[in-house]
């Protein structure tokens, strides 16, 4: 027996909806917040200034993400378990064609969060003043458009000679022009803003610390200036990454990261030493054949001979 | 409604129309075709434009620049084959086959003169294909060019031939028109490669 | 007089259907028939789908270790530049040119398509290039190692010396797979500019034809520019200029800038039609309309256009100004408003209907759900100082192996399942079909999912030795790796199986709406005995409108059976 007088599916809302809806919608958000939080455990040590921007921004967007994901995913399941046909029925759904009002909103609605997104990157970007390869060290990147970002902008470049960070098939070597020291370790100061010349001797390489998060092409021909802000005292991996030919994937480094007065003394003992063959991994692999399973003894770039260097570390070395 | 396909005469006639529209989508598609070719020439024009803007050492060592006199000659019988080969299509839509095939024949000279012109000056330049970037898109530039240009005349010559096939071109012809349209085309991308190459120096 | 036409009726109803038994034959030749041309598209591109993928299952072989220890360094090279390029060029591109090439004709109403010559002749290059591909892996020096995307210097480094070698072979095959997609391209646009049947106006048209448009069109003004950069890295290679060598003045960011000009639109050429898929799939099996219809295609077109302008953000730890990576920071964040317009009218299509869970439906709803993470990662990537931490690490690989494997594999997967019985004449068997699917999407969550962690602590991509930390997610993705080779035994099983042996299909077995639906499977050889004329849209479920004002397949199908 049906009442015709009491409509089954009234048009408007009913308040009890819109109740389960806004319900749905915190409970949503508050699983997305905490998601948003666990980003931070997913990413590398905070080993620079940058890293904390970066992680910030991480967070934000694995929040929205998450929001979004399990918001869409939801519905879908809910579809997916309670709204199937029975087995013989062969009828169709109600005939909704649409409806103006919500496809405005999720057109709208889209583009501020999109608006929104770009211009927290754009300001923590800003903040970052990382140095790309058109930019040159002795203006930071003036892209400011907005005068708030520029009170927290890191402190500008200070004056000194930057380290020269010279890669090649396949081998990482930092030269410090003021003490005359090649290395093949790169140790900078905490709390100082590294400064870098980034020069490649062959290929496209990448230079790029995971716990920094700051990652820079190494560009054939041209001389990219390059800088961020170590803030935690460690060893941490180096890694090229832009993909350089065979043995690229051994094309690795460790970056210390000391206090001023260890770095100091690094600088002072490593003045001393005299050059010596440092261990290259690209190279001894390439000398040593005899131990490959699966070889089709195809020619290959021939790697560079192992730099020579006033300090050599192994890639075996501990890093975090 | 299945009874219609019975009726010949509606048959022979929608075969008809149907040829038709075959000839229509074959200029539509053969316009796409174009548009879509003209991007490779906006790539190179592009990549040539980022050179010549960032290279400190553009022109190779001991070249002062080229010679505009030749070239200019050279761009203004290119340019007006184009209106030559314009009256050959006017000719061919009243009919008039010979003053067709009069006007055509010129384009096709026109366009051999310009492919010839290009020889001789690539014979006296002092510098070659593997001379830098200069060289390199020089050369890629204009004898990239110089492939369509060679394409077109042969296509028309193909055309010319076709020509003489009785009753061939009654009822307008798509090869003369495409070809037509192809020779234009040429003709616009040389006027912005002139002005690149030769103007901006 | 009239003799002659019923002989001619009776001439072609006598000639057989495409996959009758004693037919086989035609699909070896050079038919012009866009339904043959169609088969024969996705099943070359299924076989390259399966070399691509034992390439993958190698690689994967290599990464459960951290060291390089089952192929040598050379070879694992080789592994990921020709895995990336065959799945592109060999399976992805032509399987869903196949696809358009079957479907595009049948639901405008038309009879074939524009050029049917040329159609063949874009066909027969795939197995030329394919070939050629091939080929490189037995020359001295092996294929090519220097990725798919082939940066030089590396791509120009030809340690052999020798002018024939596999980076020359591999920008052969490329340059060939080009004209192969520019030939199709012109074909789909005329055909679905001028070939609708009457009444069929562009808001008449399948969501699937305007994905397809949409995508074509990136082709045209795309490919040129790859074309481009190909042409000069081969010059490079071969006659010694110096277009992007920096040892001899050269630029080699240039050449990165003209292939994402076309690389990344191609993503979207990729992705559009399996949009487009969805648009066709949600509507047959939640039996309702597709929601908001108008706004759905619109945003393929704007998608188009949007494109065009992405490109530098695979660019934005390589040689680009601040203002740059700014710029194309923005723009990509925007094609998520188009791309979500979308994902939100499926779930609207989908939301409240009379849901059947069908293997088709299965993999729409698997993929959607695939994509839609996809998107979301790809807005991070979109975010530069992100970007900047995770750009070539394993962050990418998962975040494009979820849009590639995850929403594309099984968006084609859905697409076969969904048309099977209309371009086969036979049921598959649904059970098969549901094991294929449960295997496929648990296979691309444990092999994909695993990326993301790995990209976020520092794994870049590409390497054949990693360190130790990242054994543990490696070992995971390297056991869903196997899964998702597993997962095609059923799914070819069925396939094979069916096609022989399977029931008879209806003309229309998922009670669709839908022109190629109004004729018999398989269709005959000139799709409609009668034009169509179509009188309302694509997606009247729930209303007693009809699609046409004429029975399309005349007597082949009488109008009340």
């Amino acid at each position: 027996m049906t009442t015709p007088t009491t409509p089954t599916k009234p048009r408007s809302l009913s308040f009890r909806t819109v109740a389960q809806l806004v319900a749905l919608a915190i409970a949503d958000a508050a699983i997305s917040v905490w998601v948003g939080r666990q980003a931070y455990l997913w990413m590398p040590p905070q080993a620079s200034a940058e890293a904390l921007l970066v992680d910030d921004l991480f967070g934000f967007l694995t929040t929205i993400g998450s929001f979004i994901f399990l918001g869409v995913t939801a519905a879908l399941l809910y579809s997916v378990l309670f709204q199937r046909a029975d087995k013989y029925d062969i009828s169709d759904g109600p005939p909704v064609e649409g409806n103006l009002l919500v496809e405005i909103l999720w057109t709208t609605i889209p583009l501020g969060l999109v608006i929104w997104i770009a211009t927290y990157s754009y300001q923590i970007y800003d903040q970052m003043a990382i140095l790309g390869p058109m930019e040159h060290m002795n203006h930071v990147p003036s892209l400011s458009l907005m005068p708030s970002a520029e009170a927290a902008t890191l402190p500008a470049v200070p004056e000194q000679t930057p380290i020269e960070v010279h890669v090649r098939q396949w081998a990482w070597e930092f030269h410090y022009p003021d003490q005359n020291i090649i290395s093949t370790e790169l140790h900078l100061p905490v709390n100082e803003r590294a400064r870098l010349k980034l020069i490649s001797e062959d290929v496209l390489h990448g230079f790029y610390v995971p716990a920094f998060r700051v990652k820079q092409d190494v560009i054939p021909g041209s001389t990219i200036d390059f800088g961020f802000m170590p803030i935690r005292e460690g060893r941490y991996r180096l890694r090229d990454s832009d993909y350089s030919g065979t043995y690229f994937a051994a094309n690795q480094s460790t970056v210390v990261v000391e206090s001023a007065e260890a770095y100091q003394q690094w600088l002072a003992t490593a003045a001393q030493q005299p050059l010596t063959e440092a261990d290259n991994r690209a190279f001894r692999e390439f000398t040593k054949l005899g131990d490959r399973p699966i070889s089709a003894g195809w020619k290959t770039v021939e790697p560079a001979p192992p730099p020579r260097v006033n300090f050599a570390s192994s890639e075996e070395d501990s890093y975090e | 409604m299945s009874t219609a396909n019975l009726d010949p005469t509606l048959n022979t006639h929608s075969a008809h129309a149907a040829e038709h529209e075959e000839e229509d989508h074959r200029m539509f598609g053969f316009i796409i075709f174009l548009l879509s070719e003209s991007v490779i020439f906006l790539s190179f024009f592009v990549g040539y434009t980022v050179y010549k803007t960032n290279l400190t050492d553009w022109l190779p060592a001991g070249v002062e620049g080229l010679e505009v006199r030749e070239p200019l000659i050279n761009t203004i019988v290119l340019v007006s084959s184009s209106f030559v080969i314009y009256f050959a299509e006017r000719f061919l839509r009243k009919d008039n086959l010979w003053g067709f095939r009069a006007f055509w024949l010129l384009t096709m000279a026109m366009g051999s003169f310009f492919l010839y012109g290009q020889a001789v000056e690539w014979m006296g330049l002092p510098f070659g294909f593997t001379d830098g970037v200069f060289g390199g898109t020089f050369y890629l530039l204009t004898g990239f060019h110089g492939l369509h240009v060679m394409t077109g005349v042969l296509l028309q010559g193909i055309m010319l031939g076709r020509s003489f096939l009785p009753n061939n071109y009654a009822g307008g012809e798509f090869g003369v028109a495409a070809t037509s349209l192809f020779w234009h085309f040429v003709d616009v991308i040389w006027i912005i490669l002139f002005i690149l190459i030769y103007v901006w120096q | 007089m009239s003799n002659a036409s019923l002989d001619a009726i009776a001439a072609k109803s006598d000639q057989p259907f495409p996959g009758a038994p004693n037919n086989w034959r035609r699909f070896f030749s050079f038919s012009t028939d866009h339904k043959v041309i169609g088969i024969q598209y996705m099943v070359t591109a299924f076989v390259f789908f399966l070399i691509g993928g034992l390439l993958a299952m190698v690689m994967r072989g290599e990464l459960i270790t951290p060291e390089a220890d089952l192929v040598d360094r050379t070879v694992y090279n080789a592994l990921f530049t020709m895995h990336g390029t065959i799945m592109l060029f060999m399976w992805t591109f032509p399987m869903l040119n196949g696809l358009s090439n079957y479907l595009v004709p049948l639901m405008i109403g038309a009879r074939d398509m524009a050029f049917p010559r040329l159609n063949a002749a874009a066909f027969w290059l795939v197995p030329v290039f394919g070939t050629l591909l091939m080929v490189s892996f037995f020359i001295p020096g092996g294929p090519s190692q220097s990725g798919w995307w082939a940066y030089p210097p590396v791509s120009l480094q030809n340690p052999t010396g020798n002018l024939i070698n596999g980076q020359v072979l591999w920008l052969l095959a490329v340059a060939l797979s080009g004209v192969s997609s520019i030939m199709g391209a012109v074909n789909f646009v005329t055909t679905i500019f001028r070939m609708r049947a009457p009444g069929m106006g562009w808001f008449r048209m399948p969501a699937f034809c305007w994905t397809v448009l949409s995508a074509q069109m990136i082709q045209l003004f795309g490919l040129p520019s790859l074309t481009a950069g190909a042409v000069m890295l081969l010059l490079d290679l071969t006659a010694g200029t110096s277009f992007f060598d920096p040892a001899k003045g050269g630029d080699p960011v240039l050449y990165q800038h003209f292939f994402w000009f076309y690389s990344h639109p191609a993503v979207y050429v990729i992705i559009l039609p399996i949009f487009g898929t969805f648009s066709e799939v949600f509507p047959v099996y939640a039996r309702k309309p597709l929601f908001g219809y108008r706004f759905v295609v619109v945003s393929s077109l704007i998608i188009t256009v949007l494109s065009a302008m992405v490109w530098v953000h695979h660019m934005f730890a390589s040689g680009t100004p601040s203002w740059m990576r700014m710029l194309f920071m923005f723009s990509t964040m925007l094609i998520s408003v188009p791309t979500g317009v979308k994902v939100f009218a499926w779930v609207a299509t989908v939301w409240g209907g009379k849901l059947r869970l069908d293997t088709p439906m299965l993999f729409a709803l698997g993929g959607l759900v695939c994509f839609l993470f996809a998107g979301i990662t790809g807005v991070m990537l979109g975010a530069v100082p992100f970007d900047i931490h995770v750009n070539n690490t394993y962050f990418v690989v998962g975040h494009f192996h979820y849009v590639i494997y995850g929403a594309t594999v099984m968006g084609i997967y859905a697409a076969i399942y969904h048309w099977f019985p209309k371009m086969t004449g036979h049921m598959y068997y649904e059970g098969l079909g549901k094991l294929h699917f449960v295997l496929t999407f648990i296979g691309v969550n444990l092999n994909f999912f695993p990326m993301h962690p790995l990209g976020l602590m520092g794994m870049p991509r590409r390497v054949a030795s990693y360190d130790p930390e990242f054994a543990y997610w490696n070992v995971i993705a390297s056991l869903g790796g196997f899964l998702l080779g597993v997962s095609t035994l059923p799914f070819i099983l069925n396939i094979v199986s069916s096609w022989v042996l399977g029931k008879r299909a209806p003309a229309n077995p998922w009670n669709a709406i839908g022109l190629e639906w109004l004729i018999p499977s398989p269709p005959p050889v000139e799709n409609f005995e009668e034009i169509p004329i179509v009188v309302s849209g694509p997606y009247g479920y729930g209303s007693d409108e009809s699609l046409v004002a004429n029975n399309p397949a005349g007597e082949l199908i009488s109008e009340h059976s």
